[in-house]
């Protein structure tokens, strides 16, 4: 950035569909700087993150689906999302904001391709998630004592190989074993899976791509929220 | 379920993964037509040729979500099939003529019934081999048995070979024993004995013998190819090929090893499979030289490493994940008898060479053997494209191996129209940069084509190299940009150009030039597939060069069958490889293949090979820190920040100025008919 960005002149709405376009763009900069701005209008760290960050990744998210943005496009987003993130993660403990929701995250053993992994975890971030990322070759006990510790809504499994991708049923045993299979949503994807492949090992549902991922667990974030709201299990 | 869903059934079509939706009640030949696969018929569907004939292939298949019973398909009954069934022995193969859909079905095409037989490409090549066999043929004369000699014929022949020749320490296989007696009779004292690696005697044959054969194998996961050579005098005396049995398992390397781990029977089935289709190849190539099995003593086979396993018929198991091990690295020496290679000598001897680690196996090997860039000063670059690209890459001082997991896009799997190298299939493209039309040229046809040709031939699909020409060719002619994505300004200049929605597609073949009668187009998706699999490849190639500490190849040779068609000027346009001189980029046909003769030829090799995979320095690459930077980066076309000089002045100029979100907002304007502002892009 080469000159000093002036937000101050700039109408509300305008300046939120601006910080929408430097995350299209990847401009790391420019996100902070707007979020800079909105806070220093008293706009809440909640509203900043869902109206200009999620709302912004929310576009990358549909044109990476239609194919119009890819991977490295979206991965510039998602750090210049990072970035905005950054300076929002303390305001938003200290005022008590609400979480979007936790997701535990990790390919499983024997699989070390971990690329698709990285896009989900980090438009996770951008859908405002906080994503607890095991990386590579986890193993159920893994996985366990990590949905014991963070108490995610969200797992999520990701497999390159046909060989590695059973292992998906292991920890799904393993949950239902240890009576968490019913406190966490299971997410599958990776090259080789699709969605009957995830109905056979017992997962929630199956999901293509990192945007479809971040619908699917914005919706079943919503069902279970609703289930606790009237008081079901 | 809704009465519009009941009335359309899953076809999957095996080996050439074709699937798609047929009405219910479709004849299963116009069904496999309908999916491009183009059954053998001379009757024309009367149900008499019996050329047509398919697999049911009963059981429930994850993979391509279909459940399929017996039931599928409408019964045999008492029509022409049964009579034909009842004339020719039923084997529980099916007339595809005569049978409806009458459900979800996977169907195997045998390789016998498909209309267009697959093309193989590999012969051997010319090499220079010095020939020092490990079957040495000794003539010998040995005392006949007296009343004061109580020795044994065996140890009056042992005594005989120290003297004549110089052997000492000799065993000699039981059924070679077992022909000395009557061999020195007839030959009376004077014998012709085949030795292995001057430490086994293999063959006694009364009197003065020539001949002794040994068969070269390359075990390809889609192609296996015998070399059967004169072991004296290391002639080729003939080549035979044919497509590897287990693709009815699993079309590629993993579905196989998923094969042999899902089904109780799998390893079993697999191995036995390859091992048929070697005795097959032995006996053809011993009738093509007018020669018989028994002649062949010596064997050497090479494949991957998954291959290596199910030849030895080891689960391959731990092959299908980190940190895939390998049963054994090491070269081997076995009996073909004891692999159940019966279609040889039966004391004939195999060889089978090292491997490097659990993703390189004796295939690189055999192309470290035939290529030896461990003798060269220039950093050489090998590749060999398959489901997965194995790279070699290094010099005298220090060679590093690896393996980049591209996924099947380069051999046309997940591409809208791929399909595998096969008449019928686009394998070179041209676009003209000015009005965007495509010439192509498809594989049993000499000529180019382009829209006013007259229709020799019809087009069914692009294989790997016509996906790598197509893309390369349409990022120059500004159909594509930098970044793999379809340009709106390009519809602006061709019919050919058209966005459904946003996403774009071009057309290559119109549907008065296809099979299908529907056009062939290249799809925003097919050209991120290929950006994922070159970027792959690429990646692992810049990982290699900055092990080896190098930013320049010398020189570049491409590998494997698929690797004879590449376009060396197409693959650096597209970012496959780096720079480098492109009168240095090179194909050298089936290496593995060269590699496997040399070692059969030659034993000393046999050492070298046992040597060099041991000095080879394996890269595990999707563990590097640095490959996911790397991948990124090399997604673009070439790539996002490495120069190519050799390509100076034929790149399109890198679009500057308007950003993606402006872009964004002025298409979706313009789209919403709200009238733009224009922007010179």
């Amino acid at each position: 950035m080469s000159e000093e960005l002036d937000f101050t002149q700039i109408e509300m709405s305008e300046l939120i569909e601006m910080i929408h376009d430097y995350l299209y763009d990847g401009m790391a900069d420019e996100v902070v700087a707007g979020v800079k701005e909105l806070l220093r209008r008293d706009v809440t760290p909640y509203n900043t993150l869902t109206q200009a960050l999620v709302g912004g990744m929310d576009i990358v998210g549909v044109d990476f689906r239609d194919g119009i943005l890819f991977v490295p496009e979206v991965l510039m987003a998602a750090k210049a999302m990072k970035a905005g993130m950054a300076l929002l993660r303390p305001l938003l403990a200290e005022t008590g904001a609400p979480q979007v929701g936790t997701m535990v995250i990790g390919t499983v053993k024997g699989d070390i391709h971990d690329i698709g992994k990285n896009l989900v975890s980090m438009m996770m971030e951008g859908a405002g998630f906080k994503v607890v990322d095991l990386g590579i070759n986890n193993d159920a006990a893994k996985f366990l004592g990590a949905i014991r510790e963070h108490q995610p809504e969200i797992l999520g499994m990701s497999a390159l190989l046909t060989t590695t991708m059973p292992y998906m049923k292991v920890v799904i045993e393993a949950l239902k074993d240890a009576g968490l299979r019913d406190k966490v949503t299971v997410l599958v994807g990776g090259a080789p899976v699709n969605a009957a492949f995830a109905e056979a090992v017992g997962a929630d549902a199956y999901c293509r791509d990192a945007s479809v991922g971040v619908e699917t667990a914005k919706r079943f974030v919503a069902i279970r929220r609703n289930q606790v709201a009237v008081g079901k299990p | 379920m809704s009465n519009s869903e009941s009335s359309f059934c899953h076809i999957a079509l095996v080996p050439s993964g074709r699937r798609g939706k047929v009405p219910l009640g479709t004849n299963l030949l116009e069904a496999a037509r309908a999916l491009g696969v183009e059954l053998e018929s001379i009757c024309g569907g009367r149900q008499t040729c019996g050329k047509c004939q398919i697999v049911v292939e009963e059981g429930n298949f994850p993979k391509h979500g279909v459940i399929c019973t017996a039931d599928h398909v409408s019964p045999l009954g008492e029509g022409r099939e049964a009579a034909y069934w009842q004339t020719h022995g039923f084997c529980g193969r099916r007339l595809a003529c005569a049978a409806q859909v009458l459900g979800d079905l996977v169907i195997t095409v045998p390789e016998e019934s498909q209309a267009h037989k697959q093309i193989i490409a590999k012969a051997a090549t010319e090499r220079v081999i010095d020939v020092h066999a490990a079957i040495q043929q000794l003539y010998v004369e040995c005392e006949l048995a007296q009343m004061d000699d109580r020795r044994g014929d065996w140890e009056r022949l042992q005594q005989a070979l120290a003297q004549q020749w110089g052997l000492k320490n000799l065993s000699i296989d039981l059924l070679a024993l077992r022909a000395l007696q009557p061999a020195l009779r007839e030959g009376k004292g004077a014998l012709t004995v085949a030795v292995w690696q001057d430490t086994e005697v293999v063959r006694v044959q009364p009197g003065y013998a020539e001949g002794a054969y040994g068969l070269a194998i390359d075990v390809g996961s889609t192609t296996v190819a015998a070399h059967l050579c004169d072991l004296r005098t290391g002639a080729l005396l003939a080549t035979e090929a044919m497509m590897n049995p287990q693709m009815r398992y699993g079309e590629d390397l993993m579905s196989r090893v998923s094969y042999a781990m899902m089904e109780p029977e799998g390893v079993a089935r697999l191995h036995k499979a390859i091992i048929e289709a070697l005795n097959k190849l032995a006996v053809k190539a011993a009738a093509a030289a007018g020669s018989s099995p028994e002649g062949i003593l010596d064997i050497v086979v090479v494949g991957n490493s998954v291959m290596h396993h199910l030849l030895l018929g080891i689960d391959p198991v731990e092959l299908g994940g980190a940190p895939f091990a390998l049963a054994t690295s090491g070269a081997l020496n076995l009996k073909a008898r004891d692999l159940g290679l019966t279609a040889a000598n039966a004391a004939a001897r195999v060889h089978i060479l090292p491997c490097i680690a659990g993703q390189n196996g004796p295939d690189n090997v055999a192309v470290l053997l035939a290529e030896a860039p461990y003798e060269q000063d220039e950093t050489t670059l090998i590749i060999d494209v398959g489901t997965n690209a194995e790279i070699l890459l290094g010099d005298r001082r220090q060679l590093f191996a690896a393996s980049s997991p591209t996924g099947p896009a380069f051999e046309g799997a997940q591409i809208t129209h791929g399909q595998r190298a096969a008449p019928g299939a686009i394998e070179r493209v041209r676009i003209s940069r000015d009005t965007l039309e495509p010439r192509f040229k498809v594989i049993g046809c000499e000529d180019w084509i382009d829209a006013a040709s007259p229709l020799l031939t019809l087009v069914t699909g692009i294989c790997g190299s016509g996906i790598i020409e197509a893309v390369a060719e349409m990022f120059v002619a500004g159909i594509i940009g930098s970044d793999g994505r379809f340009l709106e300004t390009a519809a602006d200049r061709s019919s050919l150009v058209r966005f459904d929605g946003r996403s774009g597609e071009y057309i290559l073949a119109g549907p008065t030039q296809t099979a299908s009668g529907r056009a062939i187009v290249i799809t925003q998706n097919d050209v991120r597939a290929i950006q994922l699999a070159k970027a792959a490849l690429y990646a692992g190639v810049k990982l290699l060069m900055a092990r080896r500490g190098t930013a320049r190849l010398d020189r570049v040779l491409l590998a494997g069958a698929f690797g004879s068609y590449i376009s060396p000027w197409h693959a650096m346009v597209l970012g496959m490889i780096p720079d480098c001189d492109l009168s240095r980029i090179t194909t050298v046909g089936n290496a593995a293949g060269d590699g496997a003769r040399i070692a059969l030829l030659n034993r000393e090799k046999r050492s070298e090979a046992v040597r060099q995979a041991q000095l080879v320095e394996y890269v595990s690459i999707a563990v590097e820190p640095a490959f996911q930077r790397e991948f990124v980066a090399a997604m673009a076309l070439p790539h996002a920040s490495d120069p190519f000089p050799q390509l100076q002045g034929e790149l399109p100029a890198r679009r500057m100025g308007e950003s993606r979100a402006r872009r964004r907002r002025r298409l979706s304007m313009q789209r919403s008919g709200v009238p733009a502002e224009r922007t010179d892009e």
